[in-house]
């Protein structure tokens, strides 16, 4: 280091300075410019590309990049500046077409320029962070054309013009308008929503305020959401044609908006053609229109869906408490079925089977059937009614389907013990009196019933067909044993398990001498095949079949009960008998006694029996005769008893008292249950989950469900917690 | 004549060329050959008038050769006596660069990777970090500087942030390299910038914000979402430790998340941006702290969702300390590496789950060489990658089988590596050099 500093010499570097033409770029320059002119003026065809791509190379490699691109930056927005006057100068319709085919004429050379240019672009662009030119030749074009003062507003309202005229319905050409908007969106999405989309979608809003309004002073409904669909439908198809895509929900929403949402609450209940008539006349189109628009918009089916519910619960309510149709059991839920078919095809044909709309009817029905404590009892004599006559010659498939339309409208019961407890005596008389129809279709409600409710609530209601069946096998046996029974009456007992089967109170009437003996062989029978087991005999519930001879010797078989036989049986021997006497013979009850004498004296005929005086009601001092001028088209003839088909309303509150009555253990059986597994539990909560434990059968009163505590805690399975008295402890 | 009409003639620098146009479509659009061939430059005009014109090129007959029979079989070709700069200088004009180099090397594979190259740097002292960049080139930190290669392993000029130690390095895309560095004491130098890879500029440098006020930190390990966001760990002097969160396009600070006591983030050795779970994982671990902190961080809640450590986990006989993890989320763990290059998994959806090791490579065991590394982890389509010593595990598969080894005996222990680009790269420790591993392309036959 030392030895440097001492020298005054130093060795000047060899340097070979390499020489560029200092004109060089100036040079290059000026062929690529005068390119980038002859291709603006559509007279490339002369120009070389290999020469001028050479060229750009060139002046890349040695660094004149940046003379490169401010040249090309100038040069390029001169060219845009004439253009623009071009563009300006249009007149009229013709404005569109020429900046049109500027902006086409300027992409084609914005091509040829990129491709001269194309090495600047990959190396000295990155590199110093510059635009693409591509991007840049499209800024220029945004920034001289699209946005100079002369042209911006103009190419908006001519947009705008465009748009307004295809909706009053004139033809545009709509290819120059996709093109233009195509031009925007390839600017930048920015510029597409600025210059554009904004502005339409303000005039659009406006457009629609006024059409709406214009519509629903003079359309109905229907025709309103017609024209609605219409709309909107045209605007979803003028975006395919010409607008993005990204401004179709933006679009619809307007329309939705203006036409829809603003008037919802006007349409539906637009007098005369609104919702409910619509439900009212089936209008399945208009309902689907409806549904499919106002899904569109906030709120809108929730709306629909009100104005139904609160429509069908009126109605329903209506139908069920209106005293005419209680009249008539099987009408009566025939009509709840139609009701029900009808909103099922609306909702399944119109509101595209939504949940939300199955919900509405499923809560409206729960409402209004239990409107009516009847109903429970209706429907099971619906079912009575079918299963008896009604599905005579129906294919099985239709018996299934009235079947589970009725296991809909039990499932809407809150009452559903009270069901089970009518079911019970109708299929009790079914069976007994042999008037099923179907055993299948019986065993097939059964079922659908278990699996509804569980095992528990139709367990009797089996027992009751084993019955029949024992019963069936244990004649057979009876009469295996005592062959020499072939001659003379025949009998046939059916065994009922006590509890199974509707009880009522037996009252024995006086069977005929040769029925008595006969019963009593049968007794000994059977108890000696089943020890430790007690027979009682339910005669009102029992039928016969007779064999008669009237005065001009014809013959009929009698088709009777077995009250009406008894009485029919002490004609053999006497030809005039009182009311009295015949009561004192037969000991049958009064009520039963009146209206048996009454189906076989009064009914025309039917009238076996002749009664002095001729009337009406049975009196306590009639006489009765054999009819001997009896005559009938038939041989067999079939004599009903006057039947309550409906309960009387004594009846009806005796059969009440006993559900409530059968109630109690059950409330009782869902306190200790709950109890035992929570142990402590204050009031509140006892009555909510016991109500919820036995919703499946019945609704249970609050108040009951007290009374039933207080009386567990009386038989000391519960107490009172001695501090809060809300509070109920199980004892063990 | 019918079959003639396809061909194409060139006179490149004086030699005849022929070809057809099929082959020159190969090219693609974005090419000298696509211009020169597009319509608009209405050749086929010129071309026809009978004359069978050929094309003048005034280039590098050589290159044009080796290039003409890239676009005709896809395959390439260096004779010797073409040097491989010269190579790509040409393809570089006719736009054809992106063939080179899909040429050159094939898809990633693990299991199918060979030594390439080796790079000797010129740098004094060991390496610190090396990064594989988007398009096949990579850069190392040495100290205070950072050497930049691209994909042509030629250098560009070296970058440094004020002559502050690089503590992390990472590439935002191809023409950006970010740097991480140490902050020197009250000049308000290191810190955080972003340069150029090209030309080594200085293109911004970040900021970190408290209470309105700038301060000048130390930025540490680097992490990246595709949402255009950085994230740092950072140390300021008033102990403003944490993750620091920027803006890409902006550049500017978009939220800090401040270090809790008795946690670590502002020293974290790696972040790992998760996008599934939309979390960040930021790893602190041994032996940069006595104990080792793993945490995901959720930014919109501003809530660690998922923590583990080691604090008060008993002390086995073998020491076993975490050294690199990595969160694999398809596999919902994050996978661990110790000291002995042993496995460990850890259960992201039990928080506070600990390490299941898996006992595979007791083999390594007493052959430790005198101057160990700490073992890294990388994932890169479902291979799982672990370097120790002087090697490069690959594990594959659901159970993660060791499936290859790369090991080169030159070059001393690998230090750091990692993945991008269709290559591999590992950094030495010992001798200052970094390999090059590729996947070579598939067989001829």
């Amino acid at each position: 280091m030392s030895n440097q500093k001492k020298r005054n010499f130093q060795i000047e570097a060899f340097k070979h300075r390499v020489v560029v033409d200092p004109k060089y770029a100036e040079k290059t320059w000026k062929i690529l410019e005068h390119a980038i002119h002859e291709i603006y003026n559509h007279n490339a065809s002369g120009l070389s590309f290999e020469e001028l791509y050479r060229n750009a190379y060139n002046m890349v490699l040695h660094k004149f990049g940046e003379k490169l691109y401010s040249g090309l930056v100038t040069t390029m927005t001169a060219h845009l500046k004439e253009i623009s006057k071009s563009i300006e100068a249009a007149q009229g319709d013709l404005f569109l077409e020429e900046l049109n085919r500027k902006w086409n004429d300027h992409n084609k050379a914005l091509q040829m320029i990129r491709d001269i240019l194309m090495y600047m672009d990959r190396t000295y662009i990155p590199n110093s962070r510059k635009t693409p030119v591509y991007e840049l030749g499209l800024n220029l074009w945004r920034d001289n054309i699209i946005h100079s003062g002369k042209i911006q507003s103009r190419l908006l309202s001519t947009l705008l013009e465009l748009v307004h005229r295809e909706r009053t319905g004139e033809v545009i050409d709509r290819g120059l308008m996709r093109n233009t908007i195509k031009m925007l969106m390839d600017l930048g999405s920015s510029v597409y929503q600025d210059d554009f989309e904004k502005p339409f979608l303000e005039v659009s809003a406006e457009f629609y305020k006024v059409e709406s309004q214009k519509f629903i002073e003079c359309c109905d409904c229907g025709d309103y959401l017609k024209k609605a669909e219409i709309r909107l439908n045209e605007e979803i198809e003028r975006i395919a044609h010409y607008l993005d895509v990204k401004s179709e929900a933006k679009i619809t929403n307007v329309v939705e908006k203006e036409m829809i949402a603003n008037h919802m609450t006007r349409l539906v209940h637009m007098e005369n053609s609104g919702l409910v008539n619509m439900l009212l006349d089936d209008k399945y189109e208009d309902l689907g229109r409806m549904y499919n628009l106002f899904k569109r918009v906030p709120n809108g089916l929730s709306m629909i869906r009100d104005v139904m519910t609160s429509h069908l619960r009126e109605t329903g309510k209506q139908l069920v408490t209106d005293a005419e149709s209680s009249k008539d059991p099987v009408e009566f839920v025939q009509r709840l079925l139609d009701e029900r078919d009808k909103y099922d095809k609306i909702i399944c044909q119109a509101f595209s089977n939504a949940k939300t709309f199955q919900n509405a009817l499923n809560s409206s029905f729960e409402y209004f059937i239990n409107l009516n404590s009847r109903s429970p009892e209706f429907i099971s004599l619906f079912v009575d009614d079918k299963l008896r006559k009604g599905l005579k010659g129906v294919s099985e498939e239709d018996v299934e389907i009235i079947l589970d339309k009725v296991m809909m409208l039990f499932r809407y019961l809150q009452e559903k013990d009270v069901f089970e407890k009518y079911y019970k005596q109708h299929l009790a008389k079914r069976l007994l009196s042999g008037k099923t129809v179907s055993d299948d279709a019986e065993r097939s409600l059964i079922v659908k019933l278990k699996t509804e409710c569980g095992y528990q609530f139709t367990s009797k209601l089996e027992g009751m067909f084993t019955d029949m069946k024992t019963s069936q096998d244990t004649m057979q046996g009876f009469y295996a044993n005592h062959p020499e029974l072939a001659e003379g009456p025949t009998l046939v007992v059916q065994v009922l398990t006590t509890g199974s089967w509707p009880t009522q109170p037996t009252i024995t009437c006086n069977l005929p001498t040769e029925m008595a003996a006969l019963c009593e062989k049968f007794r000994s029978h059977y108890l000696g095949t089943h020890t430790g087991r007690r027979l009682s005999w339910q005669t009102n519930m029992g039928t016969a079949d007779i064999k008669a001879t009237f005065g001009k010797g014809q013959k009929h078989e009698l088709n009777v009960s077995t009250y009406q036989m008894c009485v029919l049986m002490l004609f053999n021997n006497a030809d005039r008998l009182s009311y009295k006497e015949i009561e004192q013979a037969t000991e049958i009850p009064a009520s039963d006694l009146k209206r048996c004498l009454q189906s076989m004296a009064c009914v025309k005929g039917k009238n076996v029996l002749r009664k002095e005086p001729m009337s009406k009601d049975i009196g306590t001092d009639d006489a009765f005769f054999v009819n001997d001028k009896f005559t009938s088209k038939f041989y067999k003839v079939k004599i009903g008893t006057v039947v309550a088909q409906k309960e009387s309303e004594p009846e009806k509150l005796e059969t009440r008292q006993r559900v409530e009555e059968d109630r109690k253990p059950q409330i009782e059986a869902a306190i200790v249950r709950i109890m035992k597994s929570r142990r402590v539990l204050d009031h509140n909560n006892v009555i909510a989950e016991v109500t919820k434990q036995l919703q499946s059968r019945f609704l249970a009163n609050p108040t009951e469900i007290k009374k039933r505590i207080e009386s567990l805690i009386e038989r000391e399975f519960l107490e009172r917690d001695s501090d809060d008295r809300k509070l109920y402890r199980y004892l063990a | 004549m019918g079959i003639q009409k396809d061909t194409v003639k060139f006179n490149v620098g004086g030699r005849i060329f022929q070809t057809t146009a099929t082959t020159i479509a190969n090219a693609g659009r974005d090419s000298f050959f696509g211009a020169l061939f597009d319509d608009n430059w209405d050749l086929r005009r010129q071309q026809q008038p009978n004359s069978r014109q050929e094309f003048f090129i005034d280039r590098n007959p050589d290159c044009f050769a080796v290039l003409l029979d890239l676009l005709r079989t896809g395959d390439l070709y260096i004779p010797s006596n073409v040097p491989e700069r010269l190579l790509c200088r040409e393809a570089m004009f006719y736009g054809l660069t992106d063939h080179v180099r899909s040429a050159k090397w094939g898809p990633f594979d693990g299991n199918r990777l060979k030594l390439s190259r080796s790079v000797t740097g010129r740098a004094p002292g060991d390496g610190t970090a090396i990064r594989a960049g988007p398009d096949g080139g990579c850069c190392v930190a040495h100290g205070s500087m950072v050497h930049v290669f691209d994909w042509m392993l030629e250098e560009h000029p070296p970058i440094n942030l004020d002559y502050q130690r690089v503590n992390d390095i990472g590439w935002i895309n191809a023409e950006n390299v970010l740097i991480s560095a140490c902050e020197r004491l009250g000049k308000g130098d290191g810190g955080m910038g972003l340069f150029s890879s090209s030309t080594g500029d200085l293109r911004h440098k970040f900021n970190v914000v408290h209470d309105n006020q700038i301060k000048s930190f130390t930025a540490g390990a680097l992490g990246f979402s595709p949402d255009y966001k950085i994230f740092a760990s950072c140390k300021g002097r008033s102990n403003e430790y944490g993750i620091g969160v920027w803006d890409q396009v902006t550049g500017k600070q978009m939220d800090f998340f401040y270090e809790s006591p008795g946690w670590s983030l502002g020293d974290a050795d790696k972040l790992q941006w998760l996008n599934a779970s939309n979390c960040l994982l930021v790893a602190t671990l041994f032996p940069r702290k006595d104990n080792c902190y793993i945490s995901l961080l959720d930014f919109r809640e501003k809530r660690m969702v998922w923590s583990w450590s080691d604090i008060g986990a008993p002390l086995t006989i073998d020491e076993k300390r975490v050294q690199d993890a990595i969160a694999m989320e398809e596999c919902n763990s994050i996978c661990v590496v110790n000291e002995y290059d042993d496995l460990g998994f850890i259960d992201l959806r039990v928080n506070g789950g600990s390490v299941r090791w898996s006992s595979r490579s007791r083999l390594l065991k007493g052959k430790m060489p005198d101057e160990p590394c700490y073992p890294k982890l990388a994932l890169h389509n479902e291979q799982l990658f672990s370097s120790m010593n002087d090697c490069i595990s690959v594990f594959c598969g659901p159970d993660w089988v060791l499936t290859s080894r790369l090991r080169r005996s030159y070059g001393g222990s690998i230090c750091n590596f990692s993945i991008g680009g269709d290559r591999l790269f590992a950094l030495h420790s010992e001798e200052n050099v970094f390999d090059v591993w590729e996947t070579p392309p598939l067989p001829v036959i």
